[in-house]
């Protein structure tokens, strides 16, 4: 590990916030290109059902129309990453209300909607499956017969039927284990499909050139991956896409994937025209790759000293109608239902499951907050009935250095404990009881540092300019326009404020693997400074050249190279870059790519992720209050103490853990897409109700600080992890209060009402 | 087509406009005043708001017409001569905003509240900027950048 620089550790601002503050910062939703045409997608009225007809002559007499094309235009172009089973355009058969069956350009937004209303589809209906146990039944609705014939990524295992993939852990005899139990615990959660819901919705516009060349502007987190899912879907040569990165209002997983941008390229060859496409909010919330439902068995096996044993569970995700990331997701269940604790033995089956709604897709800690509120909400039960106290029982239990995790991965910098100890002692846990209806939770919960590779460019301009070239993309975090910054300027003897970054834009940047997984910080920080020890190196070979000195003599400080023996040795950034005589300066480059984590992959069958690389860890303490005769709780505190390894920037780290239980906190209280034969019944903010300020304690936040051994100065990635643990916390909390299980998100009055009277939440 | 009147930002502007364009539309399309924006469309997330003579409004709800002859503020008119607002100041400094695109309608609905009430009580504040929805969750630093503001500090 390198010095720490001066740049580090301090609150420094964002190099977009200026931009942001005054209204000028470009988002997806603000681009446009000259000549440019609008989309709107026709979409299904029907949750499952066969296309008989499509008829678009009105349409196409609508004024202004250019193109109306249907899945018959678009025949071969499927998507889905993993398993490719999404037509972009219904062919035959919809399997979900909202599914595009047709694609409209033309010159006004209005002329574009006027002509999908206009287009006339025949339906013959087929037998809605609305639930997982729906999907699972004997006599089932297949969704996909034909899912043999579908291309699918390695590694995934497909059982086939309405099963989109399976993946299990086993390690260990659990039977075995289960036979020596003094207690078993078994219990079923159900956890509801919740929605990314950032506030500018998917948006894209594409423009196709001359030679066929294909661009396109999206608000993405994840350019490269956008670029091969265009590639592969509509099979065009990844060299002739080029996909540019524009401000970025919110992603939290579900900007990583293709979405509107094919629709916009198959009008803009079909026009001649670049086309943008916008979402509507309903759009959004009907019919954009949500996070997964599941429901969650589990049982657990414990020692009469409140040992934990072994634990066996069968996660049962909701993936709907498409299987877009959930054969990946999945796998997070594996890695995350049984906790940051020791087991002797342990046995998961996780599966994604076809039914008809929404396709579902990636949510900050994918297929985490499903497992967590089943593990930690049981853990809970287990400290209750045992007589134990919950914060005891987690430490008991926690893992520690050199522990092994669910897989066999060996856990390096592990903070568990230190996380219990700082949430426990910032809410007061030992502090006497908080009275009538009020109640206290606690939850703990782990996760990765995503590894793949990221690079940088640092180019010195012959006035001294300094421009931080990486792949990575800012979605809003300030992982890049502050964290990576204040690393790279630290390198570099200056002030954050003296860089320049230019990101996320496949043709001029060099690759970045994406805003995902919680990693930007750690990869794009280590890859620049891996830039910038190569243009040290370049730099001080010139200048010691010229000031007749040893490359070793030389420091980079205050804007200045310069020989630390001789105080008058010295040039500034801009003499060196023109002693390079390149006419342009020089050019530093770095990558980086974190080493894959070992673990025992003979314990998991069709699991994408195996291992959690530099792994965290941390601690949700909350306090509330239950009105009695209504149901209603109030969220008095809320604290998150979560390892970050170190603190680069404590203003926006801080950002990233009390965004992420915000986040959480709407999972575990306010938010769930309702689904009633088929259809989505709340497609709107006030029905699918987002935490407000009025909703919120303030979150008091504790970062922790174990370091990595491989993160920039010690840093772990921060981003997702804050949203896995409220839903456990605040159910925990809402039983000490009430001495009820909630065993259903969200915790709404209702069932709070109901679980009082006795009646199964 | 209306022929319409307003004043944006201290500039007097004139235009003409269809009946059934919003304020909001008006605000981005013809003025290519962007800042505020379109989260929902229809009143719920409050990330377009705009000042009306001095009251936060979520300009989706207003028919241009509706808002003819009045005074409109928008961020952009916030800083004057390249010194940022106050309010603008103390969210920058507070680091009260992540991906930024709710912040023009939280920024324009805590100015105008201010300037109402200079020395508010936090559960009036909490109140005051609910109707704006931020989903990367920044609520906690949105208040420290009011407390910043009201001498209340933390």
């Amino acid at each position: 590990m390198t010095a720490i620089p001066e740049t580090v550790g301090r609150s420094s601002g964002r190099l977009d916030g200026e931009a942001k503050i005054t209204g000028r910062f470009e988002y997806g939703v603000d681009a446009a290109r000259p000549g440019m045409l609008w989309a709107r997608l026709a979409r299904s009225t029907q949750p499952h059902a066969r296309i008989v007809s499509i008829d678009t002559s009105a349409a196409l007499a609508v004024p202004g129309v250019y193109a109306v094309l249907t899945g018959a235009d678009t025949e071969g172009f499927v998507g889905s990453r993993y398993v490719r089973d999404e037509p972009i355009l219904a062919t035959g058969t919809v399997r979900y209300a909202g599914e595009p069956i047709a694609a409209v350009a033309a010159d006004t937004e209005e002329a574009a909607e006027e002509a999908c209303r206009a287009i006339v589809v025949e339906y013959e209906s087929l037998p809605v499956v609305e639930s997982v146990d729906d999907a699972l039944a004997e006599d089932a609705p297949i969704i996909h017969p034909e899912w043999e014939s579908y291309w699918v990524s390695p590694i995934i295992n497909r059982p086939g039927g309405n099963v989109v993939s399976h993946a299990t852990l086993r390690r260990g005899d659990v039977d075995a284990v289960f036979a020596t139990a003094d207690r078993v615990f078994e219990d079923t959660y159900e956890v509801p499909l919740v929605h990314q819901a950032s506030l500018e919705g998917r948006v894209a516009i594409a423009e196709v050139d001359d030679d066929g060349k294909v661009h396109v502007w999206s608000s993405h987190q994840y350019p490269w991956g956008l670029r091969q899912d265009i590639s592969d879907i509509l099979h065009i040569p990844l060299d002739d896409v080029r996909v540019t990165v524009t401000g970025v209002g919110g992603g939290f997983g579900g900007k990583l994937y293709a979405g509107v941008e094919p629709y916009c390229i198959v009008l803009a060859l079909a026009t001649g025209r670049p086309v943008k496409l916008r979402l509507t909010r309903e759009e959004e919330l009907t019919a954009t790759s949500p996070r997964m439902g599941a429901t969650v068995h589990l049982r657990t096996a414990v020692a009469s000293d409140g040992t934990f044993l072994a634990r066996e569970g069968r996660l049962d995700y909701d993936s709907g109608a498409y299987a877009e990331s959930s054969p990946g997701v999945v796998s997070v269940g594996l890695m995350t239902l049984p906790g940051p604790y020791r087991w002797q033995a342990l046995a998961v089956d996780a599966r994604a499951i076809y039914t008809n709604k929404a396709g579902c897709g990636s949510y900050r800690g994918p297929g985490a907050p499903q497992a967590v509120f089943a593990g930690e909400s049981q853990v809970d039960r287990i400290a209750r009935e045992m007589g134990i106290d919950p914060l005891q029982l987690r430490l008991h239990n926690a893992v520690r250095d050199g522990d092994q995790g669910p897989t066999g991965q060996v856990l390096e910098g592990v903070s568990l404990v230190e996380t219990l100890h700082a949430a426990a002692d910032k809410i007061g846990w030992d502090s006497a009881g908080a009275g009538e209806g009020r109640g206290r939770g606690l939850s703990c919960t782990w996760w990765t540092t995503t590894g793949l590779p990221s690079s940088a460019d640092l180019r010195l301009g012959e006035d001294g300019s300094l421009v931080l070239v990486t792949g990575a993309t800012e979605i809003g975090t300030g992982a890049v326009m502050a964290g990576v910054a204040q690393i790279c300027a630290g390198e570099l003897g200056v002030d954050p404020g003296d860089l320049t970054i230019e990101s996320a834009d496949t043709e001029t940047t060099p690759y970045d693997f994406g805003a995902q997984g919680s990693r930007t910080m750690v990869a794009a920080g280590n890859a620049a400074i891996a830039a910038a020890s190569d243009l040290k190196d370049q730099m001080f070979d010139l200048a010691a050249a010229k000031l007749g000195c040893s490359p070793d003599d030389l420091e980079l400080a205050d804007g200045e190279v310069r020989d630390r023996d001789d105080p008058d040795a010295v040039l500034t950034l801009a003499d060196v870059a023109r002693l390079a005589g390149t006419g342009n300066g020089l050019v530093g480059s770095g990558t980086y790519e974190q080493p894959g984590t070992p673990f025992d992959t003979d314990s998991v069958v069709g699991a994408m992720i195996g291992a959690f690389n530099i792994p965290s860890f941390a601690t949700h303490a909350c306090e509330v209050s239950v009105d009695l005769a209504t149901g209603e709780v109030s969220l008095d505190r809320y604290v998150i103490a979560q390892d970050v390894g170190k603190v680069v920037n404590p203003r926006y780290c801080e950002g990233q853990l009390t965004g992420g239980a915000v986040q959480g906190i709407g999972q575990a209280m306010f938010e769930e897409i309702v689904y009633r034969d088929g259809h989505v019944q709340n497609p709107n903010f006030t029905d699918y109700k987002l935490p407000t300020m009025a909703d919120l304690p303030p979150i008091e936040a504790v970062m922790v600080e174990v370091p990595s051994a491989s993160g920039p100065y010690g840093a772990k990635g921060v981003g997702e992890q804050g949203v896995i643990g409220p839903p456990p916390a605040i159910a925990n909390a809402v039983r000490d209060a009430t001495g009820r299980a909630i065993r259903r998100l969200p915790i709404t009055a209702e069932r709070v009402w109901a679980a009082l009277r006795g009646e199964e939440s | 087509m209306l022929e319409l009147e307003f004043t944006v930002n201290g500039s007097p502007r004139k235009i003409e406009s269809e009946a059934r364009l919003t304020l909001l539309e008006i605000l981005r399309e013809t003025f290519m005043l962007t800042g505020a924006k379109e989260a929902c469309g229809v009143g719920e997330c409050g990330n377009c708001m705009v000042l009306i003579d001095g009251v936060a409004t979520p300009s989706c709800l207003v028919l241009a017409g509706d808002a003819g002859g009045t005074a409109i503020e928008t961020i952009e008119g916030l800083a004057s001569d390249g010194e940022l607002d106050p309010v603008q100041r103390a969210f920058v400094d507070a680091g009260a905003f992540q991906c930024g695109f709710c912040t023009p309608g939280m920024v324009m609905t805590a100015k105008a509240f201010l300037r109402d009430n200079p020395d508010p009580e936090p559960e009036a504040v909490k109140q005051a900027l609910s109707g704006v929805l931020c989903r990367c969750g920044t609520y906690s630093r949105i208040m420290r950048a009011i407390d910043q503001l009201t001498g209340r500090g933390i």
